[in-house]
């Protein structure tokens, strides 16, 4: 640090924090990027770098602090204002229009024109330039993107990120799609862009492409900047470290000791699902809470859609109460058969009609069974809304409210009393605990609990592990689309879960007594 | 419900709507015919065809769909049943044509909710494959295109009072409507559907099934307006829904029904339906040329329409 106050570095911000309601993404995060250099950022879910990506990137505005380029105070209030500045950002979800051509994607920002006419033969010279600085001579920019590879599409999306000058590049998991191959070509590329002096801000899960590509690293945890240090000077066991170290903050209800192993509700086996699952085996007993986790987008919410019959097109076989079962929508996955519950990751989008009333939307799921004849049995219909509203605590005025005047909390228990009305007793959860509040979270782990010691087989998903090590009888980790570690009992450790989700090796076992 | 409020609302500018259209009209015409109980029975029977239209492009656009095809599958119910009459027994009219609207419908639905083709599109397609097998059905040869006793019944006739069976048979429409929507599951549904189609499908209901069945209710809606349409001009002939299908998605929309789906009272489509109806009636007593009412016409609704089309949105 003492090199830096010498002079001026390229990208600063200091004490930036960013506030979305009472959660604090952002927490006065001081960080610095030098020309020249291939920095890395790391950190758990929900550490702050997407956050961070988006505030300079123009997306977000942070709450409070400043940004300096070349030393000059700057601010972005759009994504324009942030490229104007020559800081150019490449998302994960690739950015380009399918039906459009190469070289209109690339220049699709500013084409160049003549007479307000757009100029094809320029652009199409523009656009030839830029793949060649990307190695990629080869596509004709006048093919249409759709008809690219995957891979080749983003190499496309750095040339046309290139195409903005860009001073400060970001890629945010810009190789999570492409093949090993691939990657050392994009290996290449930035190498090359070093050479030319940008200073690229690389974001990846990839353990080893962080040390094959990386000049130095940043570690963020939850939302504030804990270390930049150079290439190297770290173990990969100490950057572990420095990830994991979030303060318990939940009380988690005791887990049962269970003296016999449970008898399994739920078998799935080799389940695939395109490019998403691979030959995903697990089991998940009577009793028994199991966890899923590793990081964002390995297949874990694929997983829990292919259970409740939502995907097209699995393969491998799933047994309920070791009978063989075929679950080919949410309507038969409900069904007394099954009793499979899903409560879906997005619950404005997935599990709530949110104008529609508190009352229509507890029903939901359940109304179809609560008829007298042809007509909705409104008496029935009170009598067990009631009784889930007592049961989960739900604060609501009026059941004739919409659902959408409830706090996050009592809409997320609005979703859970929508299925538990259903009599389910499998359970599959996604990250049902993001964005509510602690007291809410604390009331969701006792009455998973609860369930679970009433017989009910709980499949949990969560993006905190500090739920799967409190919460979970067991743990499996995904890694992309693959189940590539369970987890047990004394086992479920933030080192081992954090280690598991960049796919590296288990803490040594000699550290642990006993075995 | 929670969006009873906002509902209430456009109920209540609709019928002020009719209020204020009438009391100008009195006011520049120099009359006070307009409020008379006489004109306004009259209204109200020119009003059950469009009311019946509307109630079932109603619980397809609470599901966020469209339905384009009406105008021929009013006809086809109007051909449909005097066709029946004449090549079986007179009986058979009304059932025929109500079956044939049903089977149009459930072809709409199939194709909406099965082939995930757009109502905006599949729907058009339908109401010209319905017209080219009209077109086929007169041309080819002659046959019986006049209304059964029953249907003049239905269309004309009183039993009430002055009161004509077509405003009960508005009347019973509208309360199987009211019914399904509001008591039984399916009513739910619907609502479940406009509002969120995914969520809808997450929790377990068969979500193609209920879009068939919306459909299907629009279907026979039509065809059961094209019956009492034949009724009332003694006649079914070519082209006879075609004034029907704007007005009857502007007394929707009118009525307080969020165009989008998802939100809306069939109180509100009675208001829409009277106002569009209202407005009709003294466009044509003004004597305004057919060219010049037609402007009017299209003029006011698309101004009403963005008038509420804003209120929505910001509500949402």
């Amino acid at each position: 640090m003492a090199e830096a106050s010498t002079k001026t570095p390229f990208w600063r911000m200091e004490r930036v924090s960013k506030h979305y309601g009472g959660v604090i993404a952002l927490d006065g995060v001081d960080f610095q990027c030098e020309r020249g250099e291939i920095h890395a950022v790391l950190g758990e879910n929900g550490a702050g770098k997407s956050t961070l990506i988006k505030i300079m990137a123009g997306v977000v505005q942070p709450t409070s602090g400043q940004m300096f380029l070349e030393g000059q105070p700057v601010t972005f209030p759009t994504p324009v204002a942030a490229t104007d500045h020559g800081i150019v950002c490449i998302f994960q979800e690739l950015s380009l229009m399918p039906d459009l051509s190469v070289a209109d994607n690339i220049c699709i920002t500013s084409p160049p024109g003549r007479w307000g006419f757009i100029d094809h033969k320029a652009q199409k010279r523009r656009a030839e330039e830029l793949l060649a600085r990307v190695g990629c001579a080869d596509v004709h920019p006048g093919e249409l993107v759709k008809n690219l590879p995957l891979s080749r599409r983003q190499m496309v999306e750095i040339a046309k990120a290139l195409g903005r000058e860009p001073k400060l590049l970001i890629l945010d998991e810009a190789t999570s799609a492409l093949t090993s191959a691939d990657v050392e070509e994009v290996y290449k590329i930035l190498a090359r862009l070093r050479e030319q002096n940008l200073s690229i801000l690389y974001i990846s899960h990839r353990m080893h492409e962080i040390e094959q590509l990386a000049d130095n690293c940043s570690v963020f945890r939850n939302g504030r900047h804990v270390e930049t240090f150079d290439k190297g000077t770290r173990t990969d066991d100490e950057i572990v470290q420095l990830m994991i170290g979030r303060e318990y903050s939940q009380v988690y209800p005791p887990k049962p000791k269970h003296a016999v192993a449970p008898q399994p509700r739920l078998e799935v086996k080799n389940l695939s699902w395109e490019d998403s699952l691979h030959d995903v085996s697990l089991t998940v007993g009577k009793g028994e809470i199991v966890g899923i986790g590793g990081l964002d987008g390995q297949g874990q919410r694929e997983l829990l859609l292919a259970l409740f019959g939502v995907l097209r097109g699995t393969s491998g076989s799933i047994a309920i109460d070791g009978q063989p079962a075929s679950i080919g929508s949410p309507g038969t996955a409900k069904s007394a058969k099954y009793r499979i519950a899903l409560i879906p990751e997005d619950r404005k989008s997935e599990g709530l009609m949110l104008p529609m009333s508190v009352r229509d939307n507890i029903s939901m799921a359940s109304i179809s069974s609560l008829t007298k004849g042809l007509v909705v049995d409104r008496a029935a219909e009170d009598q067990k809304i009631d009784e889930m509203v007592r049961k989960l605590s739900i604060k609501v005025g009026d059941l004739n409210d919409a659902v959408a005047t409830l706090s996050g909390g009592n809409q997320q228990k609005v979703v859970i009393a929508k299925w538990l009305m259903t009599d389910a007793n499998t359970i599959l959860l996604n990250d049902p605990t993001r964005g509510i509040d602690v007291g809410t979270k604390q009331e969701i782990y006792q009455l998973l609990r609860d369930l679970a010691d009433a017989g009910a087989a709980i499949l949990y998903y969560t993006t905190d592990y500090d739920e799967l090590i409190g919460c979970c009888d067991r743990v499996y980790i995904l890694y992309d689309g693959r189940i590539i570690r369970e987890l047990d009992g004394d086992d479920i450790t933030e080192h081992n879960i954090v280690a598991s989700s960049l796919n590296l090796p288990l803490e040594q076992r000699e550290e642990r007594a006993g075995q | 419900m929670g969006m009873l409020r906002a509902v209430d609302k456009s109920v209540i500018i609709a019928w002020g709507f009719v209020v204020l259209l009438l009391a100008t009209a009195s006011i520049v015409l120099q009359t006070g015919s307009f409020f008379s109980s006489q004109y306004l029975l009259q209204q109200l029977q020119i009003a059950t065809f469009l009311g019946i239209v509307a109630s079932g492009a109603m619980v397809v656009i609470l599901l966020g769909h469209i339905d384009l095809s009406i105008p021929w599958i009013v006809t086809v119910g109007g051909m449909m049943s005097t066709a029946a009459a004449g090549w079986w027994d007179p009986a058979l009219a009304v059932p025929f044509g109500l079956l044939a609207g049903l089977a149009f419908g459930v072809l709409n639905g199939v194709g909406v909710a099965f082939l995930r083709i757009p109502s905006m599109i599949f729907t058009l397609g339908v109401n010209t494959v319905a017209q080219g097998l009209m077109v086929l059905h007169t041309g080819g040869f002659a046959p019986q295109d006049h209304a059964t006793d029953l249907m003049h019944f239905l269309a004309v006739g009183r039993t009430v009072g002055n009161i004509p069976n077509a405003v009960f048979v508005w009347v019973l429409v509208g309360l199987l409507i009211v019914f399904m929507l509001r008591y039984t599951p399916l009513g739910r549904y619907i609502y479940a559907i406009g509002n969120k189609e995914g969520a809808t499908y997450l929790s377990g209901v068969d979500t193609r099934l209920v879009i068939i069945g919306c459909f299907a209710i629009s279907g026979v809606c039509s065809a059961l307006a094209g019956i009492m349409l034949a009724g009332h001009t003694t006649k079914a002939y070519q082209a006879m829904g075609d004034p029907f299908l704007l007005p009857a998605i502007a007394a929707v929309v009118l009525g307080g029904t969020n165009i989008l789906g998802g939100r809306g009272t069939y109180a509100g489509t009675i208001a829409g339906v009277i106002l569009i109806t209202i407005l009709q009636s003294i466009l044509a007593v003004m004597q305004m040329p057919e060219a010049g009412r037609q402007v009017i016409f299209g003029v006011v609704i698309v101004v009403m329409l963005l008038v509420y089309g804003r209120g929505q949105r910001v509500q949402g």
